[in-house]
């Protein structure tokens, strides 16, 4: 083996460069030998470098990124603790006879809560904070194309999740169990039933009132900072049902897995809501109709009292790894647009809803269709709706406000009716390409005013109860004090929504070719910039690939040349 | 003698009246209110037993029809709900307001109920 080791070591090419190495200093350096050394030390560096950068490259090396690094640092010692054990305090041991009483009990001690809280968007369904500007809210002239209006909260159906006892909307009490509870028992029946137990003169209920009493007394000092369930109950919800409005938050988010949401997951980092929406006088911080959830993108770095909501407030505005080029995306593009390749990924959520086919009835009465998921895909009550799952999202420019089509806005009903869309282009600088759910259908509008209608839906002189269309929207309207023509038709609508939980871990963003593709980019419809892969220009075609045949002609015609000169051959 | 075929025909049309009132009511005229609790304190003393884990049913009137829950109460198949010991010891008429329960609340009633 030696023999054939030594051998080896004598082949001719290797002698040359043993010789060539092996020469004495004090031989006198010919410009080929330098040229050669030279030649050899570029190359062996750029070995080297490529290894480095292949290997910063991985995923797998032990360097984290920056923005994780921060974000474990933010989210660091999270646990809440409290100073305070409910089942010992006074006011609260006693027999509630209604839910008015629980609140002047939390009152004594917290003073100033209910004051705080009637000013929130939360109690006045209004996004102003001057409550005679009713332009936008859920009391106001908003409209959305789901169940459409809140009629001034006349409409009691949507008071069920309004955060006052008995659905009495502003004229009411603050509820402060409906966030601050977690035992899950339903309060208002509880003492619906106690007072209908109490009045019916009946001997065998009194041991039931008794139990009831003693499960609000138990159930009520389990206070709580809001939980997943609490905020859910209303926002997983909306529109009606689980997963209707928001394609983003469902039932599924009550108790996640991180594949479904890094954030929330139950085996990830388990974040409650209020962890990103933080509060301040009982105002959460989140997006409010037209007003974006923050003006400004920061860091916990630059400013450690800025709300926690965005992914900028955790992770900088460099969350990838130094050398990555995913962070040369940044200014442009949102985190959700990557890091959400999808939403309704557990639960199937609402795409489309028309209220032009609402009204139909089977045998004289209103009847319900189940589709595909189980879901229903007509009522007689509301009309046709479509649903679907693991949605791939639209993306537009967005700095994060939304504009809004009101009730009181003339619309063009030859066109889609826009009723909330993003706002933004590529020369805001705050704006960022951003994943939407459309939400889209068909709703009443007057043909003379040209006016988005706002029909009355529950309650006696409401749609479900008389199947009056045209009677819902004169009621309904009155409410809100703008007329009606008597006329109406439908036209269709899309509402858009932010997409900005369910975020995916990190492998299963979004690759390259999801967007950088001719064709099905997903920002085919993006406008405002270049996109390498999706778009094409001549110019940059033609100078690219003249380059190219460029540098093999150079290759071709230097082979030859040294071919024909016998080139780097002794004579 | 018209006057008596009058009357006759009265009293036959009101008594004919009144029992089709009487059968054609919308479900069981049980304390749908008194079923609720009735029902909830079954799986209490079930699960102070140790037969059941939580005190929560496990049915809820929302997770059948009107239809179905009228074949499961009228023809006593209480199988499904469990804790069959307590269920024998109820009476006709806590049976009636638990069966009234589950049917205004059934999942195509105007008001489906979960239990908690």
């Amino acid at each position: 083996m030696m023999k054939k080791g030594g051998d080896f070591l004598t082949r001719p090419f290797l002698k040359i460069g043993l010789e060539t190495f092996e020469k004495p200093m004090e031989t006198p350096m010919t410009p080929r030998y330098f040229l050669k050394c030279c030649l050899t030390v570029i190359a062996v560096t750029a070995f080297f470098c490529s290894f480095q950068a292949v290997f910063a490259a991985s995923p797998e090396n032990g360097e984290e990124a920056l923005g994780r690094k921060l974000a474990k640092q933010a989210v660091k010692g999270s646990k809440r603790w409290s100073t305070i054990d409910h089942t010992k305090v006074e006011a609260l041991n006693k027999d509630f006879t209604s839910g008015e009483e629980i609140t002047k009990a939390c009152l004594s001690c917290h003073s100033e809560a209910a004051t705080q809280f009637h000013k929130t968007i939360h109690w006045t369904w209004l996004a102003s904070g001057d409550k005679s500007d009713i332009r936008y809210g859920k009391a106001g002239y908003s409209v959305n194309n789901f169940c459409i209006s809140g009629n001034a909260m006349e409409d009691k159906g949507c008071l069920k999740c309004h955060v006052s006892w008995n659905k009495k909307g502003v004229k009411g009490e603050v509820n402060c169990l409906k966030c601050h509870n977690s035992s899950g028992l339903n309060f208002i029946e509880a003492f619906g039933d106690i007072k209908a137990f109490s009045e019916d003169g009946d001997p065998e209920t009194n041991d039931m009132v008794k139990d009831i009493q003693q499960e609000i007394k138990q159930a009520i000092t389990e206070v709580t900072f809001p939980t997943r369930k609490n905020c859910g109950e209303c926002h997983f919800k909306g529109g009606g049902g689980d997963g209707v409005k928001h394609g983003d938050l469902d039932t599924s988010l009550t108790k996640p897995n991180r594949m479904l949401d890094v954030h929330m997951g139950i085996d990830g980092k388990n974040f409650s809501c209020t962890r990103c929406h933080t509060t301040v006088d009982h105002h959460i911080a989140g997006r409010i109709y037209t007003n974006p959830a923050v003006e400004t993108r920061k860091s916990l770095i630059e400013d450690d009292l800025a709300p926690k909501i965005t992914c900028v407030s955790c992770h900088s505005s460099e969350p990838h790894k130094n050398d990555s080029k995913m962070n040369d995306h940044t200014d442009v593009v949102s985190c959700q647009a990557c890091h959400i390749p999808k939403f309704a990924r557990v639960n199937p959520t609402e795409m489309w809803w028309d209220w032009a086919k609402a009204g139909k009835m089977k045998d004289g009465k209103p009847y319900i269709e189940k589709g595909p998921f189980g879901k229903p895909v007509y009522k007689s009550i509301k009309g046709e709706f479509k649903w679907e799952k693991n949605v791939i999202p639209e993306y537009f420019w967005s700095n994060g406000s939304q504009t809004s089509t009101t009730a009181d806005d003339i619309i063009d009903p030859a066109q889609i009716v826009k009723v909330s869309h993003p706002v933004g282009d590529k020369t805001d600088p705050e704006a960022r390409i951003f994943p939407f759910k459309i939400h889209r259908g068909k709703q009443p509008y007057d043909k003379i005013h040209k006016k988005l209608l706002a029909p009355m839906l529950s309650g006696k002189r409401g749609f479900w109860t008389t199947f009056d269309m045209n009677d819902a929207i004169e009621y309904g309207n009155k409410t809100l004090g703008i007329p009606y023509s008597g006329e109406f038709d439908y036209v269709e609508t899309t509402y858009a929504f932010p997409i900005t939980h369910m975020v995916a871990p990190k492998e299963n963003a979004l690759n390259c070719t999801e967007c950088h593709i001719r064709e099905n980019s997903r920002l085919a419809n993006i406008t405002g910039l270049y996109m390498p892969g999706r778009d094409k220009s001549n110019l940059i075609d033609i100078l690219g690939w003249l380059s190219v045949l460029g540098a093999l002609a150079g290759v071709f015609f230097h082979g030859i040349g040294r071919f024909f000169t016998r080139n780097g051959k002794e004579n | 003698m018209f006057k008596k075929s009058i009357i006759a025909i009265m009293v036959f049309m009101f008594t004919i009246v009144s029992f089709s009132m009487a059968f054609a009511s919308d479900g069981p005229d049980g304390n749908k209110r008194k079923g609720k609790y009735t029902y909830r304190k079954v799986y209490k003393a079930c699960a102070a037993s140790g037969e059941v884990k939580s005190t929560t049913p496990k049915m809820s009137p929302a997770d059948k029809t009107m239809k179905q829950w009228k074949d499961i109460f009228e023809n006593r198949k209480f199988d499904e709900f469990g804790c069959k010991g307590n269920w024998a010891e109820l009476s006709d008429k806590d049976i009636l307001d638990i069966y009234s329960y589950f049917y205004h609340h059934a999942s195509d009633s105007p008001t489906p109920a979960k239990c908690q």
